[in-house]
């Protein structure tokens, strides 16, 4: 009787030890299984294609061992995908792509419950710069002719955009507080369509991405009039920032990054920080940071959730001055 | 002539082994994925985009397109035979297509279907090489008034989509309208008849109302009896399966009405596929000589669509070679994968990469007539799956729908909805309501309210915009045209009676 | 026997038109430039409450053209009914079961019960179907459906 308890004390304490052995060794994480990255719009919508294209660079420069997956769970904004992803509570094979608009969306939308602090931030990755643009025949040669023009006309200039709770209203917002011009913002759903209406003569104005504007002011049908940035953007040297043109206005930055679900343990996070370390340092990266004119903005850890608060903070401000309903 | 230079340039490209091979493989994807319900050109190409990262460009998007335009020729397929709009253009097509199928006529009416998309769809590119730029820039003078009075002309269609009761039709639109309104309006995102539920905060999907109302419906009213094994009857012979050459000359002006109406609308951003057919729809029935026919198995019913969602995808790459601009979800996707692989979409892409666009557009010819290869030969198959016993067949056709309305967005909430809209549908057939307002309105809906609410943004209010313009006041004029034409021919027939009676 | 459809119909209709009037009162009717999310709404429940007005009167008066129709059996409509309410079981399996076992499961129901054929019929029926939608959708096509407990 004695003989079988002290062999089964000397199995237990095996065991244990060995146990103790692994956590002392805390295994890194490796992905077993493709990983599913969630983007909040359809195929073919802004993140969608910046995940795809991430997803690419990823496999041509063998950063991660496994296949990156898109997964589109649009709808509501951002609301389907975020409550998607507070639902995959612990999932350790999976990412989310934000925007801005993940910070926004909840703060305007009741039906939005999951918030972003309630998501694991890993990192953020760029800062899409804008651009405030005209037709090319149009007579607004500076920012300051448009907002002259605005001034005397109250509500007669009309700018194209997207959402009312998006940024380029909020560009609006902020430069009407600053000058005390007023113009319309008349909403389009699809970026073609703004662009069309622009180009069409039925706006007079628009906040679009360089790259995209970059097109079109080749072929001689847009105008830049002002860099919606700190700083002077490499593509368009010639065009002033709104504070080099007497608006002081804050930036008001469309960022996209990527996250994690909720209650992620440690060693995940760590593992994509080190790769998005890794990646965003690869040429490939640096190469797309280039074609597509996004600033690099990379950030992660304690300034990454800095970063989310103040956001939320001065969005809150917006919206409110906009007299949009702000419910949380 | 340039034309022909570039043309020439053009087949030169399209014409080599490896792009006539993603040529085909594009085309019959497009036709297997326009076959099943649910699943949209959009979302195949969007999964294969990762595939043709190591192709060379031209032959991808050689093959994305194919994806694209040949998924139209497929759509009909389901609507005709199972009454299962393949696609929201398709819808259309159940009206008259799934007559014919019931009258023995499935195989006439699939063969005009992909005589009629191969008729129109060459068309649209011929339009596409030759007048891209002038239309392009005439499409752009379409501002939100003359997207207005363009859904409100739609909305008429309702005219000659109403069958007997004007008034019935009318409920069933605004019931329509009212679908499209649910989820979250875009210009104060306020969240609207959403009933507290997350998942149509994004709005109800057009294709779980579609297959709900027609297919599981259809299902429903033939559960009520016990059925035989057949089906329908299916005429044997392939000469029976096929259009008659009558068929084929009752169609001429189907033809030219789908491919030029296909096209005009394509051209238009914002503007679907699933307009240009019913417009081409209400068109037909309103030059014909006997429109009180249509609904109940005309063949014009089913060319006149069916053309114009194929011219449409051509006129759809006008806006989106020429200007950058896509007008729909697929261009959309069709878009990111140019700008993914370096080639930027916009006024100079055909002088920075001509071999690319016009290789793209000589191969959209071939991929025509591969289409019309492909699809004839398949239209006796096709029609023997009416032979089908009814008890295999039904729970199939639940099956499909089920598949086709999860595959939109992975989400049990639509499949649901699938069964409500199916007893909605079943009461609506009880009640003789008719479906196809339902699904107009509901097409319309949302564009209509963004265009009124963004010309009165536009305006600061006055109403006047629309009618001020001379291209939207056009439109009202013909809507209210149309509007009143069934009151004066109801006053003319009261008239001929007290004629006669006096007599 | 025809004036029940348009009575029955109207009274729904007008009385949902009703409801979607008195839920577009809650919404802003005008927002910052032209009309609110309110207002469509709005509009369109007056407009299906008045033509379902319209409805119930012009069947009072008559004036639609009033066909012979056949009599509805209850019959055929509670057949119709049974039917849907399968399907409708069917999806509320799709979760725990999957889709290839609630396919199968509702032919089965369907065959056995509304055909009344052989259950030999309906077993090979029903597993030829699950197993051809499996085959075609998620093998051949790489849709992704429910999935049970077994995987499909």
């Amino acid at each position: 009787m004695k003989r079988s308890w002290y062999c089964l004390l000397l199995i237990t304490s095996g065991l244990v030890l060995s146990g103790t052995g692994d956590f002392a060794h805390a295994a890194a994480f490796e992905p077993t299984k493709p990983i599913e990255a969630v983007v909040h719009t359809g195929p073919g919508g802004g993140s969608d294609i910046f995940a795809r294209a991430i997803a690419e660079l990823m496999q041509k420069e063998k950063t991660i061992s496994q296949r990156m997956q898109v997964v589109n769970k649009s709808g509501g904004g951002s609301a389907v995908a975020m409550s998607y992803l507070a639902e995959k509570k612990g999932d350790t094979h999976t990412i989310g792509f934000f925007t801005g608009v993940w910070v926004t969306n909840p703060l305007t939308t009741a039906a939005a419950k999951v918030m972003i602090s309630d998501l694991t931030p890993i990192v953020r990755l760029v800062l899409e710069p804008a651009v405030f643009a005209v037709k090319a025949d149009s007579p607004y040669k500076t920012m300051k002719d448009f907002i002259e023009t605005a001034k005397k006309n109250p509500n007669q200039l009309k700018q194209s955009g997207g959402s009312v709770t998006g940024r380029d209203n909020l560009v609006r917002l902020v430069i009407e507080k600053a000058t005390g011009a007023k113009w319309v913002f008349v909403s389009f759903p699809s970026g073609g369509e703004r662009i069309a209406n622009l180009l069409g003569g039925h706006v007079d104005a628009m906040v679009i991405e360089p790259q995209e504007a970059g097109e079109h002011i080749k072929a001689g049908n847009m105008r830049v009039i002002a860099a919606l940035t700190d700083k002077r953007l490499p593509s368009f040297p010639n065009v002033p920032t709104l504070k080099e043109q007497g608006i002081d206005v804050p930036v008001i930055p469309q960022a996209r990054g990527v996250l994690a679900p909720p209650g992620v343990p440690k060693e995940v996070v760590q593992y994509w920080e080190g790769v998005f370390d890794r990646f965003a340092k690869s040429a490939g990266w640096r190469q797309y940071l280039e074609q597509n004119q996004f600033e690099d903005g990379y950030l992660k850890g304690p300034a990454l959730n800095k970063f989310f608060d103040e956001l939320a903070v001065q969005m809150r401000e917006v919206l409110k001055e906009a007299g949009a309903k702000v419910v949380r | 002539m340039e034309a022909l230079t570039n043309l020439l340039l053009g087949f030169s490209v399209a014409l080599t082994p490896g792009n006539l091979f993603w040529c085909f493989v594009g085309v019959f994807l497009g036709t297997v994925v326009g076959i099943l319900p649910g699943l949209g050109p959009a979302a195949t190409i969007a999964m294969l985009l990762p595939l043709t990262f190591k192709m060379d460009h031209t032959a991808a998007i050689i093959m994305l397109a194919g994806i694209y335009y040949g998924s139209k020729y497929g759509g009909s397929t389901t609507s005709i035979l199972l009454n299962v709009p393949g696609e929201s253009a398709s819808v259309v097509t159940c009206l008259d297509g799934y007559q014919m199928a019931r009258q023995g006529r499935a195989g006439p009416a699939l063969g005009i279907s992909a005589i009629a998309s191969f008729v129109a769809g060459t068309v649209g590119v011929i339009g596409l090489m030759l007048i891209a730029p002038p239309v392009a820039r005439f499409a752009l003078r379409f501002g939100p008034p003359e997207y207005f009075a363009l859904m409100v002309l739609g909305l008429t269609m309702v005219v000659f989509l109403a069958g007997r009761s004007m008034i019935k039709g009318l409920l069933a639109m605004l019931v329509g309208l009212w679908l499209a309104g649910v989820g979250t309006d875009l210009f104060t995102a306020e969240s609207r008849f959403t009933f507290g539920h997350m998942e149509l905060l994004d709005g109800i999907d057009f294709v779980v109302v579609s297959i709900g109302i027609f297919a599981v419906a259809e299902v429903m009213v033939n559960m009520e009896s016990r059925g035989g094994t057949e089906l329908f009857k299916v005429p044997r012979g392939i000469r029976n399966l096929m259009p008659t050459l009558k068929d084929l000359k009752d169609c001429r002006f189907a033809f030219l009405n789908g491919s030029v109406i296909g096209f005009l609308i394509g051209v238009l951003p914002g503007a679907g596929s699933t307009i240009a057919s019913f417009l081409s729809y209400g068109a037909e029935k309103a030059f014909s000589r006997y429109p009180e026919k249509f609904g109940t198995g005309v063949i014009e019913g089913v060319a006149a669509p069916e053309g114009a969602n194929n011219s449409e995808t051509g006129g759809a790459l006008v806006p989106l070679l020429t200007l950058g601009i896509p007008g729909s979800n697929a261009t959309a996707i069709l878009l990111a994968a140019l700008i993914l692989w370096g080639i930027k979409p916009g006024p100079l892409l055909i002088q920075d990469h001509p071999a690319l666009f016009w290789g793209l557009v000589s191969s959209m010819y071939v991929g025509n007539v591969m289409l019309l290869v492909l699809n004839l030969p398949l239209v006796p198959l096709f029609a023997q799956i009416l032979r089908v016993p009814y008890f295999i067949l039904y729970p199939g056709i639940l099956g499909i729908s089920v598949v086709g309305v999860y595959s939109v967005s992975n989400s049990l909430f639509d499949v649901w909805m699938l069964g409500l809209f199916g007893i909605l549908g079943y009461a609506m057939r009880k009640l003789d309501f008719p479906a196809a307002p339902l699904v107009l309105g509901m097409v319309l809906g949302d564009g209509m309210e963004r265009a009124l609410r963004q010309s009165l943004m536009m305006s600061q209010g006055h109403l006047s915009v629309i009618v001020t313009r001379p291209l939207s006041a056009t439109m009202i004029c013909l809507a209210l045209a149309i509007l009143i034409m069934p009151l004066v021919n109801k006053v003319r027939s009261f008239r001929l009676k007290a004629v006669e009676q006096d007599v | 026997m025809g004036e029940k459809k348009e009575l029955l119909s109207g009274i729904c209709l007008g009385a949902f038109g009703a409801y979607v009037s008195i839920e577009a009162l809650n919404l802003p009717y005008v927002s910052e430039f032209g009309p609110g999310p309110g207002f469509f709404p709005l509009w369109i429940g007056i407009g299906l409450t008045l033509l379902s007005l319209l409805l119930i009167l012009a069947n009072f008066f008559a004036l639609t053209p009033d066909e012979s129709r056949e009599r509805q059996s209850r019959l055929s409509i509670g057949r119709a009914l049974v039917g849907w309410s399968g399907l409708i079981l069917a999806i509320g399996l799709l979760q725990w079961l999957g889709f290839g076992l609630s396919l199968a499961l509702l032919t089965l129901f369907l065959i056995l019960v509304l055909e009344r054929r052989p259950l030999w019929t309906a077993l090979s029926v029903a597993i030829g179907l699950a197993l051809g939608f499996h085959v075609i959708f998620v093998l051949a096509l790489g849709l992704s459906l429910p999935s049970g407990p077994w995987g499909f």
